[in-house]
């Protein structure tokens, strides 16, 4: 669909079986046509309109008699979006004929003139019903974008879901939970959980920079990257910077993702992690009172090749709960376009410690919901949360 | 999106206003490459009137630092509200681009 200003043909098909119409309308079109603004063809009752319009899918627009022999105007009107849907057509009835203007109207025709025809009104009610055409199949080229659009986020909503996992091993020591809650345009978040040598578990989070499809293929590789690299790497510091260094290679297109990447020993109580420029994680203790863990001065993944990401140790109590989680949590917006903000996530388990894990993980989205409210959602909300059972 | 540009002691500074997320940062990023010459020894971005900047906004930051600095220019960043400033901190960008609390600290950073 083009929107140039330039002069486009407009082609028009007559129907009459008035044998003088079409002389008529070649001579006081004559400039028009010249010019090339409307190419007339020609057909002589309702069947041969039909057969025009099926064979020739350029024709903009119908100009119709009502008597014809084989098939009338009337009729020819209720065929039409049979065979050519966004085709408008204008009738050209008797003078006074209301009835059948009214049947005309009534059956889809866009307009009427009536005999003997005045050819500047004529030229008016063409032209204004070309103009209707072009909005209409504007608007059709505008639905199609945001349907090809649509589906593209349903793509990158389903490449996001498919990758997170939703079962989580039940252990003794310690218990997981994750979850996310997509926003309408689809973010880049992601949480993984990776099984290691030893009893140890790698926990992850990550939020890629953008939306939709490029954010999900970039989530796609970094979420696979972490998984090579968490089962070779020495420790989380070491595996943030082997991810980084890959996503370093080709990327002009200056994506990033940022991570938290953690390991923890059950045998010791020891979360060990890196800082891939993420929110720090939260440590909700046995009381309802909250720790951050301290950050390690990261940097997010894909900005700086050959970045040294540091790795720093913590020490879980019995009852502590790790609430990893991404800024559509604390950024989260309300009508009064606060933002949720730090305070209120660790406020909310003040006086009120979560039950276990998949309780904490309720909650922080529970929270982001009731603070929220009706206000649509820029970014996903993410969070994996672990606890060290007593 | 609307980027004015105003040029002071041998350098270009620009300022975006309200919020830069993925609805507008394609806009924001054609914007200010359009108010930066390619004589502009040093840019100042002014970030006095930004509400918020989501990662898509981060991004365009990033594209543009990296082409300045791939052209020897400099590029400094100022006049940040707190939480943009946390996420400046947070993700690591601030260890990359230079962030000053004024205008004019930037102005003479870049003019050192």
């Amino acid at each position: 669909m083009t929107t140039t200003e330039s002069p486009q043909k407009h082609k028009i098909l007559v129907v009459d079986d008035e044998p003088d119409l079409e002389p008529l309308m070649l001579q006081r079109m004559r400039r028009y046509i010249r010019r090339g603004v409307y190419e007339f063809v020609f057909a002589h009752d309702g069947v041969e309109a039909l057969e025009a319009l099926d064979a020739d899918e350029s024709i903009d627009m119908v100009l119709s008699d009502i008597n014809m022999p084989k098939m009338d105007g009337l009729t020819l009107l209720e065929r039409i979006p049979d065979v050519a849907p966004d085709i408008r057509a204008v009738i050209i009835s008797a003078y006074g004929d209301m009835k059948n203007i009214r049947i005309a109207m009534n059956r889809g025709a866009f307009d009427f003139v009536t005999k003997p025809v005045d050819f500047d009104d004529l030229k008016f009610t063409i032209d204004r019903t070309l103009q209707h055409i072009r909005e209409w199949k504007e608007a059709l080229s505008a639905r199609d974008k945001l349907v090809v659009l649509q589906n593209e986020l349903n793509v990158a909503s389903m490449m996001q879901q498919s990758i997170l996992p939703n079962k989580f091993a039940r252990n003794d020591s310690y218990k997981l939970f994750g979850t996310m809650q997509p926003a309408r345009n689809v973010g880049g978040d992601f949480f993984d959980v990776i099984g290691l040598s030893d009893e140890k578990v790698g926990l992850a989070i990550a939020d890629v920079s953008g939306k939709g499809v490029p954010a999900a293929l970039f989530m796609m590789s970094s979420r696979t990257l972490l998984k090579g690299a968490a089962m070779r790497a020495g420790g989380p510091g070491e595996a943030l910077s082997e991810v980084n260094d890959v996503l370093n290679e080709d990327n002009d297109a200056c994506m990033f993702v940022t991570m938290i990447y953690a390991v923890y020993d059950p045998a010791t109580g020891v979360l060990t992690y890196a800082d891939g420029g993420h929110d720090p994680p939260l440590v909700v203790h046995a009381d309802g009172s909250s720790t951050q863990m301290p950050v390690t001065d990261g940097l997010a993944l894909g900005v700086l090749p050959g970045f040294d990401y540091l790795q720093h140790s913590y020490e879980l109590l019995p009852g502590d709960t790790v609430v990893l989680y991404t800024d559509g949590v604390t950024e989260a917006i309300n009508a009064e376009e606060e933002q949720l903000g730090l305070t209120r996530l660790r406020e909310a388990f003040v006086s009120n410690p979560p039950g276990d894990a998949e309780d904490a993980g309720h909650r922080v989205i529970d929270l982001v919901n009731d603070f929220a409210g009706d206000v649509p959602q820029f970014d996903d909300t993410t969070c994996l949360v672990l606890r060290r059972e007593n | 999106m609307e980027i004015s540009a105003e040029r002071e002691s041998g350098a270009v500074i620009a300022k975006a206003a309200g919020r830069i997320d993925s609805s507008n940062s394609r806009e924001f990023h054609s914007g200010l490459e359009a108010v930066l010459a390619d004589d502009d020894p040093a840019v100042v971005l002014n970030f006095e009137d930004i509400s918020y900047i989501s990662s898509a906004g981060m991004r365009v930051i990033l594209m543009t630092a990296k082409s300045l600095q791939s052209k020897g220019v400099k590029l400094v960043l100022c006049s940040m509200n707190d939480s943009i400033r946390e996420v400046f901190k947070i993700s690591g960008f601030d260890k990359i681009i230079p962030i000053h609390g004024s205008q004019s600290e930037a102005l003479t950073a870049v003019s050192a």
